[in-house]
């Protein structure tokens, strides 16, 4: 018992080790279901086999699915960090009430549930000819992103100093080498990682691809989640590890980012 | 970096005032610094001192009035297209650059071929003396040599201006006093019209060719230091550069610019400046610097006497500084020379007092003061 605090108690001890194998056992489940020498999702019978993971690696199908969610994460994550980014210095430099009320307004993807968006979408898209196009996704994608760069963008101007931006006016600076030059080298970090997890986002969203796409559009998502209801083909355990691992090296990315922000 | 008097711009404020809201920061400010000047806006925090210089800058539009450079008038004109050099508070150097790169930045903004950049930052280092830390950033460097590197930041592209906020405040007081020093040689070297604003009396005094002192967003007093030192128009202006004794008294005959005061069974004999009246039978205030009354020794005389006893006295190194209780002016503070001092100070010591006919001046009584 150190620093003065209270130790846990053997219930706390006992509920954080239950939440902590909860949340973990489902994700790590998958790796040895990945390794199965069976052709159905089961844990390996006689030896682990990596022949799930060569057949995503030569399965078209797989591969393209793979390919399409990283153009489409690629693209909407462009689209999230442009918007999100502009947004956020304007009401920063607004710095009204009104720019408060903005704000908000951009955290509703955030707080409306994806399906009610996704029927909203689905209506919408219908009328501007969007279903089942790469372009709708990324619209999609890219709007539903723009809260995470709000965020992490909005984080790092409130820690920008506004004499600097009054410094470089003063010294002759137009509006855009103020940006170019002094504010968007400031909070580079924040745009990233904002980006990050717009492209997170995109990367694993699964219902309004359900809705808005069917046969043209086919992203990683949406393939495992038709092979489970389809054919139950471990392939998509050994997806699913490789998504969990690419995750988890976005995230720490991003951790370094702050690390890095701080020092 | 030409460094010739010439150089400078001449700066004219008219009537400027800035209001937020129902709050006035600002009434009808006016005045002129000529080319090359040094001028010094002094006033206690909220006097409106800094949003002058921020509409001088440009960043605050005034209310109303007009800021005029050279007799043309800038007051349109958005911060960018000035041309004055500033120092802020704190410095605002940018962080993710180089002490060259944050030098550079005024004339890369303006678009300068790499050989002029490079030939006009090594001139601004020199001119600071940092030259070897031109490729440091400014969290490795110490509170001074930020404070050089903004100085080297604004004068580097020419500007007309240099407009100066608090430079100083952020420095402990030896160091301050160093680059008051510093400040002074750089504004003689470089020639150029310089607008510092400021809270600190002794800076204002020691640096400034004018100092406008401010209070409540008016204009008190505008000349130069010696002149507002010797001859404050008012109390506040007294009081807030340097330390005053005052004096009320009653007129009692004036003629040919010399008055009595009566303080009780007190006579004040007082000189009275050109052009200053005091109506025989009114009250006046008088201010009279504490430097200036004079411990008597015995036998001693001089315009004005009065005697009281040492109420306190404290050692200050070069002088004594004592508080004198007296029956008919209240306590007095006295600056006495401590070397040779004709007394040894002592608690309830009795004392003579006196001043000679110009030591004090008449002032206007604020309410501020």
């Amino acid at each position: 018992m150190t620093g003065g605090g209270h130790g846990a108690g053997p219930l706390a001890r006992g509920v954080a080790w239950t939440t902590a194998l909860y949340l973990l056992l489902p994700i790590s489940i998958v790796v040895p279901v990945s390794l199965t020498d069976q052709r159905f999702l089961s844990l390996p019978y006689h030896a682990p086999s990596l022949r799930h993971y060569a057949n995503l690696f030569t399965s078209e199908a797989w591969l393209g699915a793979v390919w399409q969610s990283f153009w489409l994460a690629l693209a909407s994550t462009v689209l999230a960090v442009a918007a999100g980014t502009l947004c956020a210095i304007g009401c920063w430099r607004l710095g009204r009430r009104s720019s408060e009320a903005v704000r908000a307004l951009m955290l509703l993807p955030l707080i409306i549930p994806s399906i009610v968006y996704a029927v909203g979408l689905y209506r919408w898209f219908g009328k501007l000819d969007l279903l089942d196009r790469f372009l709708g996704v990324t619209l999609a994608h890219a709007v539903t992103g723009i809260p995470y760069v709000v965020i992490t963008v909005s984080a790092s101007l409130a820690a920008f100093d506004p004499r600097l931006e009054q410094a470089a006016r003063g010294m002759g600076a137009s509006l855009g080498q103020t940006l170019r030059w002094v504010i968007l080298p400031r909070i580079a970090p924040g745009i990233a990682s904002g980006a990050i997890f717009a492209f997170i986002h995109s990367w694993d969203e699964l219902v309004m691809v359900l809705f808005i796409t069917s046969r043209d559009v086919f992203t990683l998502p949406r393939k495992i989640w038709d092979g489970i209801n389809e054919n139950l083909d471990p392939t998509m355990a050994a997806v699913a590890v490789l998504l969990v691992v690419f995750t988890v090296l976005l995230l720490w990315a991003d951790g370094e980012l702050r690390r890095r922000r701080e020092s | 970096m030409s460094g010739t008097a010439a150089a400078g711009h001449a700066l004219d404020l008219r009537g400027l005032t800035r209001r937020y809201g129902t709050f006035t920061a600002v009434r009808g400010v006016s005045l002129r610094v000529e080319r090359g000047q040094f001028l010094t806006l002094l006033g206690p925090s909220g006097s409106g001192k800094t949003t002058i210089l921020m509409m001088v800058a440009g960043f605050v539009p005034p209310s109303e009035g007009q800021v005029l450079l050279d007799g043309a008038d800038i007051t349109p004109l958005p911060p960018e297209r000035r041309h004055f050099g500033m120092v802020f508070q704190g410095y605002a150097l940018f962080p993710h650059m180089t002490v060259a790169e944050n030098v550079v930045f005024p004339l890369r903004v303006r678009g300068l071929g790499r050989a002029e950049r490079d030939g006009k930052v090594r001139a601004a280092l020199d001119l600071v003396q940092l030259s070897p830390f031109a490729e440091r950033r400014p969290a490795q460097l110490s509170g001074g040599q930020q404070q050089r590197v903004a100085l080297a930041r604004a004068l580097v592209f020419d500007p007309a201006l240099l407009l100066l906020d608090e430079p100083l405040s952020a420095l402990d007081k030896k160091l301050r006093a160093e680059l008051q020093d510093e400040l002074k040689a750089l504004h003689r070297r470089v020639g150029r019209t310089f607008v510092n604003v400021t809270h600190d009396q002794d800076e204002a005094l020691s640096l400034s060719d004018r100092v406008a002192i401010l209070n409540h967003g008016r204009l008190v007093q505008f000349g130069a230091p010696a002149e507002l030192y010797e001859r404050p128009r008012t109390s506040f202006v007294a009081d807030f550069l340097g330390k005053s004794n005052f004096l009320r008294g009653t007129v009692r005959g004036a003629q040919g610019g010399a008055a009595v005061l009566e303080a009780g069974a007190t006579r004040i004999a007082q000189a009275l400046p050109d052009g200053a009246a005091l109506p025989s039978g009114a009250a006046a205030l008088l201010s009279l610097r504490p430097e200036k009354i004079a411990v008597l020794a015995e036998g001693e005389g001089a315009d004005t006497v009065v005697g009281g006893r040492i109420a306190a006295w404290s050692y200050l190194g070069a002088d004594f500084a004592l508080d004198v209780r007296t029956d008919d002016l209240g306590t007095l503070r006295v600056v006495l020379p401590s070397w040779r001092a004709p007394i040894r100070p002592a608690e309830g010591m009795a004392v003579r007092l006196g001043w000679t006919a110009d030591a004090a001046v008449p002032v206007e009584e604020d309410a501020a003061a």
